[in-house]
């Protein structure tokens, strides 16, 4: 070894607490075919390597991905799809797309490296003809498929004739469900059947099976959605947004879902499940495709386990913990990365074979600015200077550093907390607010410091910031403003009351 | 190229099955060898109401003001569309749009494809068209789907067997063969140019089922399975696309290729001299033109340019099937530009 590479191992082990973020991961543009619109409606590997995009005006590529991300050598594996905005590759040489209207394979059943037979996999929801109804999918981890169903918009129109039955309430209201299980999310199981499983979502953009089998869906902050929610499915729940109730069989025909909440939100507030975390709409404005950071360590141990959650409207990667408190998901969101050169319009991810990076595929087309392309984030080793989790404790939360605890006092900490109501306003403000002081501060290991809030209630999301820690070093903390949504308190039996 | 036997080597060396990736060019247009596919919203023609036997039927519905939450006076219209349908473009050959809810050829144009630009937008802004965002015809229409099907299977029309299905397609050789089922029985559709007769298309439809299927009678053959048959229409309308605004200004060089290249002319027409669906524009102005039907050459002037521009089927240039395009109604200062630029082109500018 020669001198200047030890060198260089014993100033990483010195600084091992104070990694710079863009030190530990690399983030490349990769170039996708020239003249071809980068639109990245969906993103997978296959099981035999391949990358696969699916483009949303028409087409998927395939590569098998290299080093330099200006050489990646694409084929168009398959063309055709309408806004193709999921897919995933069951077998070598084949695909599935979720686009406008079905979910449909392509297959090249002749080895020429092109798709030449396409069938219907599923196709038990409508089309109105709006722009907005495009769909996405995911595996199930048991040979099935989520499928989540997207809503239409009022900025377009219905045509006069429909994919399906129309229905006169589903069409009310700001984003709406005017033909067949728009706002669901369906299962189809390995035999083919097809199961209305989730509804009450605006456009859940994106849906996650992690390797536990536990599915997770964000949502678009918007009427309904006062803030970007991140929601553990569950079969039978309703999410909140009502237009998609008039495809719920127990829901009475005659009834106008929109208007009934909207004049009833004691009854909408019983109906409906709250998400597993809030993450206010400065942190994020649209989640997209949630993913798991490998559990191996190979996207860095520090954030191993933990999801990643995209903003598809604006430079940054959430990162949300999540943990079970009295049978209940609840959890903490701040950033995995925030700007450093990654797009907006971040809308679907994928790990590399080896976990050690990270696709990003980008589009926006049709919603702002054009942000549209496809990134990789590699990680490169190092362990950034951040706070990897926060656990929920009876009189506050403990913090776990990634490296040596900083100096810390009470006054280190802003504390606030807020709850936020879903009505069909677009958005929603933040309500009950109130600020809170560190009373108490406790290290509990080498990495863990403990602190207890001041009156400290359940149903809130808890904003924690600490706006100037540095590490020995000098080094600023890679995040330093965290929300926590606490459904529970361990060991409390009290609930707030309060709106949430 | 000079040496057409090397032309020839070329185009069969292309993997037939992979067709041209879409790129930012929102006229995207297929060739006889390369079809291309699209499944997407598409304009409805005016279709007999009837024929949406299986589509469910909206209506109109409040308008809704999203910043008090409450429905306000006035209603949104639906608009017109398929929601879901393939369409499938031979080049200007042919066009047809095959709907995957009535399985069936919904209706088949000649002369280009599908102006995208309202629903993909501006290939730098990225916008639709708010409201008025299908995609539109570019070509001569010909032929509309009737409500009852021509087609009979075992003496019942094709139209009267129920549960319509759409089951996928396979490309063979690269041209699309639909498969779906109805009334029991499943069928599959190939649809073809024939560039023998203008206006018109092949199709065959077959069934692995012992059934007889038959056109415009319902007496046949059980043995066969198998139909056959030319179609041959009139023209139905022609269409340009969406309607831009060039905002041209004064007539000149420069706005007439924007308008060659933005109406989609380039598509088919060359400017130097290589082979395209029209005939080359390098070299055309001021040239003798040999024409369909005719042993006299005609002066390629000012006269002629215009003349092919707004009614094409005029004179048909040799060795060029009629109504491979369609008539394009311009402002003044349009065909103007347009005029001075093919001009240019000419004379290598």
């Amino acid at each position: 070894m020669k001198l200047s590479s030890i060198l260089t191992l014993l100033a990483v082990v010195a600084t091992a607490s104070a990694d710079d973020y863009t030190k530990c991961y690399q983030l490349d543009d990769i170039a996708l075919p020239n003249g071809v619109p980068p639109e990245v409606g969906g993103l997978t590997f296959s099981s035999d390597g391949w990358l696969y995009v699916c483009l949303r005006r028409s087409d998927v590529f395939r590569a098998k991905p290299g080093e330099d991300p200006k050489a990646f050598d694409w084929k168009l594996f398959a063309s055709g799809f309408h806004n193709g905005c999921g897919i995933y590759s069951p077998e070598p040489g084949k695909i599935l797309v979720t686009q406008m209207s079905d979910l449909t394979s392509a297959t090249d059943t002749d080895g020429d490296g092109v798709a030449d037979q396409y069938r219907i996999v599923a196709d038990d929801w409508g089309l109105s003809g709006n722009y907005h109804e495009t769909n996405t999918f995911c595996p199930d981890g048991k040979g099935g498929y989520f499928l989540a169903i997207g809503t239409a918009s009022h900025n377009g129109s219905v045509f006069e004739h429909t994919k399906g039955e129309y229905s006169v309430f589903g069409r009310r209201g700001r984003n709406f469900s005017s033909v067949k299980n728009r706002g669901w999310i369906l299962h189809l199981d390995k035999n083919g059947v097809i199961t209305p499983w989730a509804s009450g979502f605006r456009m859940a953009n994106g849906i996650y099976t992690d390797p536990d089998g536990e599915t997770w869906s964000g949502d678009n902050q918007g009427d309904w959605k006062p803030v970007t929610p991140f929601y553990h499915i569950e079969k039978g729940n309703f999410y909140g947004h009502p237009s998609s109730l008039v495809w719920d069989k127990n829901w009475p025909k005659d009834k106008d879902p929109l208007l009934t909440y909207r004049n009833d939100l004691d009854a909408y507030n019983k109906h409906r499940t709250e998400a597993a975390v809030l993450v206010p709409y400065t942190v994020c404005r649209s989640a997209s495709e949630p993913i798991m950071i490998p559990r191996n360590g190979s996207f860095g141990a520090h954030y191993a386990g933990q999801y990643i959650l995209p903003d598809n409207n604006g430079t940054r990667l959430c990162r949300i913990m999540v943990e079970k408190v009295d049978g209940v998901y609840q959890g903490m969101v701040t950033y995995l990365q925030n700007g450093g050169g990654l797009r907006s319009g971040n809308n679907r991810v994928a790990f590399s074979p080896d976990g050690k990076s990270l696709y990003v595929g980008q589009t926006v087309r049709g919603w702002g600015a054009p942000a549209e392309g496809l990134q990789r984030i590699t990680y490169k080793g190092g362990t950034p200077f951040d706070i990897s989790t926060i656990h929920i404790t009876p009189d506050g939360f403990r913090l776990t550093f990634t490296g040596d605890i900083p100096d810390l006092s009470a006054n280190s900490f802003q504390v606030s907390s807020a709850t936020y109501q879903p009505t069909w306003v677009y958005g929603g403000v933040a309500q009950n607010k109130q600020k809170h002081s560190v009373n108490k501060l406790a290290k509990t290991d080498e990495h863990t410091v403990a602190i207890s809030i001041t009156d400290f209630v359940p149903e809130k999301v808890y904003e924690i910031k600490l706006p100037d820690l540095k590490a020995a070093d000098g080094s600023l903390l890679n995040n330093n403003i965290f929300h926590y949504t606490v459904h529970k308190i361990p060991g409390a039996s009290k609930r707030s009351g309060l709106p949430f | 190229m000079k040496n057409p036997a090397h032309a020839l080597f070329l185009l069969f060396a292309l993997p037939i099955s992979a067709g041209e990736p879409i790129t930012y060019d929102n006229l995207p247009l297929g060739s006889e060898s390369k079809p291309l596919l699209l499944s997407t919203y598409m304009p409805d023609p005016g279709l007999d109401e009837a024929y949406f036997a299986h589509h469910g039927k909206s209506a109109k519905s409040p308008k809704y003001n999203p910043g008090t939450g409450k429905d306000i006076p006035g209603e949104y219209d639906p608009i017109k569309g398929l929601p879901a349908s393939l369409g499938v473009s031979f080049g200007p050959a042919l066009s047809y749009a095959f709907d995957t809810v009535e399985c069936r050829i919904a209706y088949a144009w000649q002369g280009g494809f599908l102006d995208m630009y309202p629903y993909w937008g501006d290939p730098v802004r990225g916008s639709r068209q708010s409201y008025d965002y299908v995609p539109q015809l570019v070509g001569i229409l010909f032929h509309k789907a009737n409500p009852m099907s021509e087609i009979f299977v075992d003496g019942k029309r094709l139209t009267d067997l129920d549960h319509p299905k759409f089951v996928g397609y396979n490309l063979e050789n690269g041209t699309p063969a639909f498969l779906f089922s109805r009334g029991g029985h499943e069928f599959k559709l190939k649809v073809t140019p024939n560039t023998k007769t203008p206006l018109s298309f092949s199709f065959t439809l077959s069934s692995p089922d012992k059934i007889a299927i038959t056109y415009d009678t319902p007496n046949g053959d059980r043995t066969t399975n198998t139909l056959t048959r030319t179609v041959t229409g009139t023209a139905l309308g022609n269409f340009q696309g969406f309607p831009r605004d060039m905002k041209i200004k004064e007539a000149s060089v420069a706005n007439g290729r924007k308008l060659f290249d933005g109406l989609g002319c380039s598509a088919c027409h060359s400017v130097d001299g290589s082979l395209g669906h029209g005939p080359s524009l390098a070299g055309l102005y001021g040239s003798k033109r040999p024409i369909e039907g005719t042993q006299e050459l005609v002066h390629a002037d000012e006269a002629y340019i215009l003349e092919s521009i707004k009614n094409p089927g005029a004179k048909t240039a040799k060795g060029f099937p009629p109504n491979y395009m369609p008539p394009y109604i311009l402002k003044d200062l349009e065909y103007q530009s347009l005029v001075l630029y093919i001009k240019s082109v000419a004379k290598g500018q």
